[in-house]
C-alpha cells in the first residue's frame, strides 16, 4: 500500500518534472560583436514567442552568443546538440549559418533563422528555414519602389563591406540594371567609416536622382543625416536598417523626411491588431521597440511551437511539418519554397519628416524575381 | 572636385583629426608616464560617449550648450575612472615586462566593450551635442557648428594640456616621473600619485573624445578598436613619446582619409594609409619626427 | 622541457587529456578540446616570435587567418586534398612572412609591432574586398572535411586526434628550435641583443627562421581551423585572433611550450565556463583575463615552478684550445655623429699576446673607437685589418667570428641563464664551456643565475664568453670600474694570463693604478684624436696626455 502510493507520487513527480523541463529551445544568436543589436532583436523575438506560447508545451530558451565568428557559432550550435533539441533558432549571420547548417544536417536538427543571406538555402541542406525575406526578395521590392514609386533612373548604392552589404549589393546591382535603371555610383563602406562626406561628395558627382543605402544601423544614420547636412536633398530608399526604431532614433524627424526602407514589417507601424499586442508586449518585456527582426523570428518560433501543437515530437516530424505546412504569422503568412525559405513578402516603409514611426507604404506579396 | 566640396571635406579631415589627436595625445601622456602602451584607449573613448549619455539628462534639452556644459563633468568621472584604471590594470604590473601591461590594458578594455554592449544595448546612440542648432551656411559651403564647436573644443584641450605639462608645478612633476621616476623620487616627487594623474588626464581627454564625437557619429559598443588603431599610428608616425608629434600625426591622419577617400574610395583610403606606413617604417624605421620616449613595448 | 621534472608533467598532463577526451568528453566538449587544440598550435608558434625573440608581432593573427584561407581555397579552387590542404596553409603564410621579413624584422619594438599590424589590416582588406578569389566578406564555405583514403578525421574524436597529433609536432618543431644550445642563443639574443652580436650570434638568421616558424605554425592552425569550421571568413583575419593568441601565450607563460598549451586550453574553455552568466559573460571573461595577469607572474607555466638544469661538474674540464693569434691594425679611422667628428684618422696596432690601454677623458671616443671595432657603429673612413683580413664596416657577428670579441661598459647579459649556460650559448661545438668557465675563475659560481651575479663577476663572465666565441682579440670597456682591490688584482691576473697565452687585449679604463702596471703600450685620446702613444711611463709624463685630463696628471 505504502509502496504503491510512493511509487505513484514519484511517477507524478516525475511526470511534473519531466513535462515542467519537457524542452529547452537553444537561441544561438550574435548577441556581441557588430550584429548585435540585428541579434538582439532576433532573441528577444524567440524569446517572447517561447514564453507566450511555449509555456503549455513546457518549452524553455535557451540563449547563446555566437559572438560574430563562423567557429563561435559552431561551438554554440554543438553546446546545444548535446541536449538533442528538435529544432534551434539560429544565427542570421550568413556565414554563420554556413558553419552550421553541415553540423545540424548531419545532426538531423531544424534551424530557424532570419538571415538574409541567398546562400543558405542554396546549398541543398534541408534543415533550414528562414522565416525573414532573403535578399531575393526585399531587394526586388526595393528596387521597385525606387523605380515604380519614386520614378528613379540614376540611382546610386552605398553599401556596408559585410557579408550583408555584399549580398545585398550584388543583388541590387543585377536588380536595377535588369529594371533598366542601373546604379550610376556605388560605393563600399566599411563598417567602422564615420564620415560619410567623401563618399556622399563623389556621389553627386554622379547627379544620380535616388540614393540607395544597403547599410546597417549606424552607417545608415551616419549617411543620411550627414546627406541632410549638406542639403542633398534626394530621395533615399534604404534597407531594412532604417526601418528599426533604434536608427531612426538617432535621427531627428525632419531628417528623416523623404526617407523610405524596405523591411519584411513593421511593427510599430501597425496601430492596431495582434502586431499591435505584440509590440505592447515586447515593449514591456525588454523595453525597446520591436523590430521586422524581432516579429520575423517570433513568428518562425510560433510556427515550431505550431507544428508541436500538431503533434510533431521529434526533429525529423518537426522539419517535416515546416516543409509542408503554411503558417498565418502576424507579419505575413510563411510557406517553405521547397528549400526553406519561409518568407516571401516585403513592405516599403517611408517617413513623413514629423514623426520617428514610419508608414507603411506598400506592401510586396509573393516576390519572386524581378517581376 | 569643387573648392567648396574640397573645403567642406578638409574641414570634416580636420574635425575628426582633432578628435584623434586628444585619442592620440591620452595615448602619449600614459606612454611617458608608465613606459607602457594603454591598449584600451579606444575603449576608453567609447566609455565617454556612453558616459555623456548616461550623464546628458543631467543637463537636460533646455540649455543651448548642452555639451558644452557637460564637458567638465564627463571628464571629471573620465578622469577618476581614470585613476582607478590606473590601479586596476597598471599598478599591480608595474614592475614586469612591458607586454603584461599591454595585454593587462586588452584585458580591461574587453571589460569596457562588453560591459557597455550589457548596460546600453548594441544600438549606436546619439550623444548630447556641443552647442545646440544646425549650422550656418556661407555661400554653397555648409559649416556645421558642431564640427566648429569640436574643433574648438579640441584646439583649447590641446593647448590647456600643453601648457598644464609645461608651465605648471605638477605638469612638470609629471614629466619628470615620465623621464625618471627614480631620480624624480629621490627629489620628492611621489612617481606613484604622479603616474595615476598621468592616467586620469590621459583618460578624462579620451572621455572629452568620446563626448566630442558621441553626437556627430554616435558611439556604439564596438568603437573602440578603430580608434586605437588611429592613435597607435598616430603616435608612430608622430615620433614614439612626443606630444607634439602625436598631435600633428592624428590631424595628417584625419586628413588623409576624409581627403583621399573624397578623391578614391574608402578601400583605397585605407589600404593606401597602410601601405604608406609599412613605406615610412622601410625609409625611416623610427617615425617621420625623431622619438623621445624613455621605454618601449 | 629537457628535464625530467617538466617532462614527468608533460606526461601526466598528457595522459590525463588523453583519458578525458577519450572517456568523458561529448561531441561538444571535444569540439572545444579541439578548438583549444588549433589554438595552442598557433600560440607555440607565436611563443617563438614573442614569447623567445620578444618581438610583438601583430602578425599571428594574420597568419592564421591566411593559413585558413589557404587551405580553404586549396580544397575548394584546386581541388586539393587533406594533406595538401595543411602544406598550403603552412606555405602561404610562411612565404609572407620571408617576404617581409627582411624590412620588418629590422625594426625596433613597436615600429615592429605597428608594421606587422599594418601587414595585418592589409590582409583583412584584401580578404574581405577581393571577392572574385575570397568571397568577400560572405568567404568560403563548404571546406571539406578532413579525410584521406577510408580514414575521415571530420569531427568528433578523431578530429581531436589529429589536431592534437598536431599540437605535439608543434611542440616538437619548438623544442628542436629551443633546445639545447640554440635556446642559449636565443635567449641571449633576446636579453642581450648587442652582446649576442657581439658574441658572433647571427641575430638576423636566427629572427628570420623563428618568424617564419612562427607564420608556419599559425598557417597550420588556421588550416587545421578551415577544416574544422568548413567556413572561411574575414573573420579569422580580425585582431581579436590575434589577441586571444596573445593572451593564451602571455598567460600561459612567455617561454614555455607547455604553458602555451594550458593557456589555449583555458582561454578557449572560459568563456564556455562563463556562459552562465549571460549578458555578462564576457565581461567575467576580459575580468578574469585580468586576474590571472596579475596574479600568475610568470604564467600558468610558473605553477609549476621553473625548470631547473642539472647543476654541471666543472672541475675535469680539459684546457681549452688557444685561437690563432692575430695582429689588430686600425689605420686612419674616422666617425662622424651628425656634424660631430667622434673619431679623428686613429691609428693603431695590437700584436698578440699584448695588452694595449686605451686612455682618455670621458668623451674622448674610447667607446666609439670599440664600437666600430665590434662593428656596431661603421666608420667613415680607415681600414680595421685583423690578421689580413678587412673587417671595415663588417657585421658585428662577422667581426665575432673572425676573433674579435668585446665587453660592454653595462654588461650586457642573459640574467636567467646561468654563467656556465651564458657561456656554453656561445661555445663552439667540441668546445667545453665549463673550461671557459674555468679559466675565467667562475667556476664557483658556475650554476649561478647571471642576473644574481655581483659586478666583478659579470666582468670575468663577460669575458669568458667572449673567449668561449674564439676571441683572439678582446676589447674590454673599463672592465675594471665599480673593482675593489681583490677583484683588480683578480682581474688583473686573469688579464696577464691570457696575453701570454697569445690573446692581444685592448684595455679601456680610467683607473691609471690598474691599468699601467698591466699595459705593454698606452694610447691616449682626446676629442677623437691620439694624443700620446708609448709605454705606460712615457704616457703618463706626457703633457699631450696630462693636458687631455684638464691638466690633472693622470697619475
Amino acid at each position: 500500500m505504502f509502496l504503491k502510493s510512493a511509487a505513484v507520487a514519484l511517477t507524478a513527480l516525475l511526470a511534473t518534472s519531466l513535462t515542467a523541463k519537457a524542452e529547452t529551445i537553444p537561441v544561438l544568436v550574435p548577441i556581441t560583436g557588430f550584429l548585435s543589436l540585428e541579434g538582439t532583436s532576433q532573441r528577444n523575438g524567440a524569446v517572447l514567442a517561447i514564453e507566450r506560447y511555449g509555456k503549455d508545451l513546457g518549452l524553455d530558451a535557451e540563449v547563446t552568443d555566437t559572438g560574430t565568428s563562423p567557429e563561435g557559432a559552431v561551438t554554440a550550435l554543438r553546446r546545444a546538440l548535446e541536449d538533442k533539441p528538435s529544432a534551434a533558432v539560429a544565427s542570421m549571420l550568413g556565414t554563420q549559418m554556413l558553419a552550421m547548417l553541415p553540423i545540424a544536417g548531419r545532426a538531423g536538427v531544424p534551424l530557424l533563422t532570419v538571415s538574409g543571406t541567398a546562400k543558405i538555402t542554396e546549398i541543398g541542406i534541408p534543415w533550414v528555414f528562414r522565416f525573414f525575406p532573403g535578399d531575393s526578395v526585399v531587394k526586388v521590392a526595393q528596387a521597385r519602389y525606387a523605380i515604380e514609386e519614386l520614378g528613379a533612373k540614376r540611382p546610386a548604392l552605398l553599401h556596408q563591406t559585410t557579408a550583408y552589404g555584399q549580398s545585398g549589393a550584388e543583388h541590387l546591382r543585377r536588380i536595377m540594371r535588369e529594371l533598366g535603371a542601373p546604379l550610376v555610383f556605388e560605393e563600399a563602406i566599411d563598417i567602422s567609416v564615420k564620415d560619410m562626406l567623401p563618399a556622399l561628395t563623389r556621389m553627386q558627382e554622379a547627379k544620380p536622382d535616388l540614393i540607395l543605402l544597403h547599410l546597417h544601423s549606424g552607417s545608415t544614420a551616419l549617411v543620411i543625416r550627414q546627406a541632410r547636412d549638406q542639403n542633398i536633398a534626394l530621395p533615399i530608399l534604404a534597407g531594412s536598417a532604417m526601418h528599426q526604431p533604434t536608427t531612426a532614433a538617432l535621427l531627428e524627424p525632419k531628417q528623416l523626411a523623404g526617407v523610405c526602407a524596405e523591411s519584411a514589417s513593421s511593427p510599430i507601424s501597425e496601430p492596431e491588431g495582434q502586431v499591435e499586442d505584440f509590440t505592447a508586449e515586447y515593449r514591456a518585456r525588454f523595453g525597446t521597440e520591436p523590430d521586422a527582426f524581432a516579429l520575423a523570428q517570433y513568428d518562425g518560433v510560433s510556427m515550431l511551437i505550431a507544428a508541436k501543437n500538431a503533434g510533431a515530437r521529434t526533429a525529423a516530424e518537426v522539419r517535416d511539418w515546416l516543409a509542408s505546412n503554411s503558417y498565418d504569422g502576424l507579419a505575413m503568412t510563411y510557406k517553405s519554397d521547397g528549400k526553406g525559405n519561409m518568407a516571401h513578402d516585403a513592405v516599403v516603409v517611408c517617413y513623413d519628416g514629423k514623426s520617428a514611426v514610419p508608414v507603411i507604404k506598400r506592401r510586396y506579396e509573393n516576390v519572386s524575381g524581378v517581376k | 572636385m569643387t573648392a567648396i566640396a574640397f573645403t567642406q571635406i578638409l574641414l570634416n579631415g580636420l574635425a575628426l583629426g582633432a578628435a584623434y589627436a586628444l585619442i592620440a595625445l591620452g595615448f602619449v601622456i600614459v606612454l611617458n608616464a608608465a613606459g607602457a602602451v594603454n591598449f584600451a584607449q579606444g575603449e576608453l573613448v567609447m566609455a565617454g560617449g556612453f558616459v555623456s549619455i548616461a550623464v546628458a539628462p543631467l543637463i537636460g534639452e533646455a540649455t543651448a550648450l548642452p555639451g558644452l556644459l557637460l564637458l567638465p563633468l564627463v571628464m571629471g568621472l573620465m578622469g577618476l575612472m581614470g585613476a582607478g584604471f590606473a590601479w586596476i590594470a597598471y599598478f599591480p604590473v608595474r614592475k614586469r615586462h612591458q607586454v603584461a601591461v599591454f595585454v593587462s590594458t586588452i584585458a580591461a578594455g574587453l571589460v569596457l566593450q562588453h560591459l557597455a554592449n550589457a548596460l546600453f544595448g548594441a544600438a549606436p546612440r546619439a550623444g548630447p551635442p556641443l552647442i545646440s542648432g544646425n549650422g550656418l551656411t556661407v555661400g554653397a559651403l555648409s559649416i556645421s557648428l558642431q564640427q566648429i564647436a569640436v574643433m574648438v573644443c579640441a584646439a583649447v584641450l590641446i593647448s590647456g594640456t600643453g601648457l598644464f605639462l609645461g608651465r605648471t608645478q605638477t605638469g612638470r612633476q609629471m614629466r619628470a616621473v615620465a623621464q625618471d621616476p627614480e631620480m624624480a623620487a629621490a627629489i620628492g616627487i611621489r612617481p606613484k600619485r604622479m603616474i595615476t594623474l598621468s592616467f586620469a588626464l590621459a583618460i578624462a581627454l579620451a572621455g572629452a573624445a568620446g563626448l566630442l564625437l558621441s553626437n556627430q557619429f554616435f558611439v556604439s559598443p564596438n568603437d573602440g578598436g578603430l580608434f586605437m588603431l588611429k592613435a597607435y599610428i598616430a603616435v608612430t608616425i608622430g615620433g614614439w613619446g612626443r606630444l607634439d608629434g602625436a598631435v600633428i600625426g592624428a590631424l595628417l591622419i584625419g586628413i588623409f582619409e576624409t581627403l583621399v577617400a573624397a578623391l578614391t574610395s574608402y578601400l583605397v583610403a585605407e589600404a593606401l594609409l597602410y601601405a604608406l606606413l609599412l613605406i615610412m617604417l622601410v625609409f625611416r624605421p623610427s617615425g617621420l619626427l625623431p622619438e623621445r620616449a624613455r621605454a618601449r613595448v | 622541457m629537457s628535464d625530467p621534472r617538466s617532462r614527468l608533467a608533460l606526461g601526466v598532463a598528457a595522459i590525463a587529456l588523453a583519458l578525458y577526451a577519450l572517456f568523458f568528453a561529448g561531441d561538444y566538449a571535444l569540439h572545444v578540446l579541439t578548438r583549444a587544440g588549433i589554438y595552442a598550435i598557433a600560440a607555440i608558434g607565436y611563443q617563438l616570435i614573442f614569447g623567445r625573440l620578444g618581438a610583438l608581432s601583430l602578425a599571428q593573427g594574420c597568419f592564421f587567418g591566411l593559413g585558413a584561407y589557404a587551405a580553404g581555397l586549396g580544397a575548394l579552387e584546386l581541388g586539393l586534398g587533406f594533406p595538401l590542404t595543411l602544406a598550403a596553409g603552412v606555405l602561404l603564410p610562411s612565404l609572407l612572412a620571408a617576404l617581409i621579413a627582411i624590412p620588418v624584422l629590422r625594426l625596433a619594438s613597436h615600429y615592429f609591432a605597428l608594421a606587422t599590424l599594418g601587414i595585418a589590416q592589409l590582409a583583412l582588406l584584401v580578404a574581405t574586398n577581393w571577392t572574385d578569389v575570397t568571397g568577400g566578406a560572405n568567404g568560403l564555405y563548404g571546406v571539406p572535411p578532413i579525410e584521406t583514403g577510408t580514414l575521415s578525421f571530420g569531427h568528433g574524436l578523431p578530429l581531436t586526434l589529429l589536431v592534437w597529433a598536431c599540437v605535439g609536432l608543434a611542440l616538437t618543431v619548438s623544442h628542436r628550435m629551443t633546445a639545447g644550445q640554440r635556446g642559449l642563443k636565443v635567449e641571449t639574443l633576446r636579453e642581450a641583443p648587442l652582446a649576442a652580436a657581439a658574441l658572433g650570434i647571427d641575430g638576423s638568421a636566427i629572427r628570420f627562421r623563428f618568424f617564419v616558424a612562427s607564420a608556419a605554425l599559425g598557417g597550420l592552425a588556421g588550416a587545421l581551423q578551415a577544416h574544422a569550421v568548413g567556413v572561411v571568413s574575414p573573420d579569422v583575419l580580425q585582431f581579436h585572433v590575434l589577441v586571444l593568441i596573445l593572451a593564451m601565450t602571455v598567460i600561459g607563460g612567455r617561454a614555455s611550450p607547455l604553458g602555451a598549451v594550458l593557456g589555449a586550453l583555458l582561454l578557449v574553455h572560459l568563456p564556455e565556463w562563463f556562459r552562465d552568466f549571460a549578458d555578462y559573460y564576457l565581461v567575467v571573461y576580459g575580468a578574469a583575463l585580468l586576474a590571472a595577469i596579475i596574479f600568475l607572474p610568470r604564467g600558468l607555466a610558473g605553477l609549476f615552478g621553473k625548470s631547473e638544469m642539472p647543476p654541471v661538474e666543472t672541475a675535469d674540464a680539459e684546457a681549452p684550445r688557444d685561437p690563432a693569434p692575430h695582429t689588430l691594425s686600425v689605420e686612419t679611422v674616422s666617425k662622424r655623429f651628425g656634424g660631430v667628428t667622434a673619431l679623428d684618422s686613429v691609428s693603431l696596432t695590437l700584436a698578440p699576446g699584448e695588452i694595449l690601454g686605451l686612455i682618455g677623458p670621458n668623451g674622448s671616443g674610447k667607446t666609439t673607437l670599440v664600437n666600430l671595432l665590434s662593428g656596431i657603429d661603421k666608420p667613415d673612413g680607415g681600414r680595421i685589418l685583423l690578421g689580413d683580413a678587412d673587417i671595415t664596416g663588417k657585421p658585428p657577428e662577422y667581426i665575432a667570428r673572425s676573433g674579435l670579441c668585446r665587453s660592454f661598459q653595462h654588461p650586457q647579459i642573459a640574467p636567467d641563464l646561468t654563467v656556465l649556460e651564458s657561456v656554453e650559448a656561445v661555445t663552439a661545438e667540441g668546445e667545453s664551456a665549463a673550461a671557459r668557465v674555468t679559466e675565467a675563475g667562475l667556476s664557483d659560481r658556475a650554476n649561478e643565475n647571471a642576473g644574481t651575479l655581483p659586478p666583478a663577476a659579470l666582468k670575468h663572465l663577460e669575458i669568458a664568453r667572449a673567449l668561449a666565441a674564439g676571441a683572439s682579440v678582446l676589447a674590454l670597456d673599463e672592465p675594471a670600474a665599480g673593482m675593489n682591490e681583490v677583484e683588480r688584482a683578480n682581474l688583473a691576473a686573469l688579464l696577464k694570463r691570457l696575453a701570454d697565452a697569445g690573446h692581444g687585449i685592448l684595455l679601456i679604463d680610467h683607473a691609471m693604478d690598474f691599468l699601467l702596471p698591466l699595459a705593454d703600450r698606452v694610447i691616449c685620446l682626446s676629442a677623437g684624436r691620439v694624443v700620446a702613444e708609448g709605454t705606460p711611463a712615457d704616457v703618463a709624463r706626457d703633457p699631450a696626455a696630462i693636458n687631455a685630463y684638464f691638466g690633472e696628471s693622470p697619475l
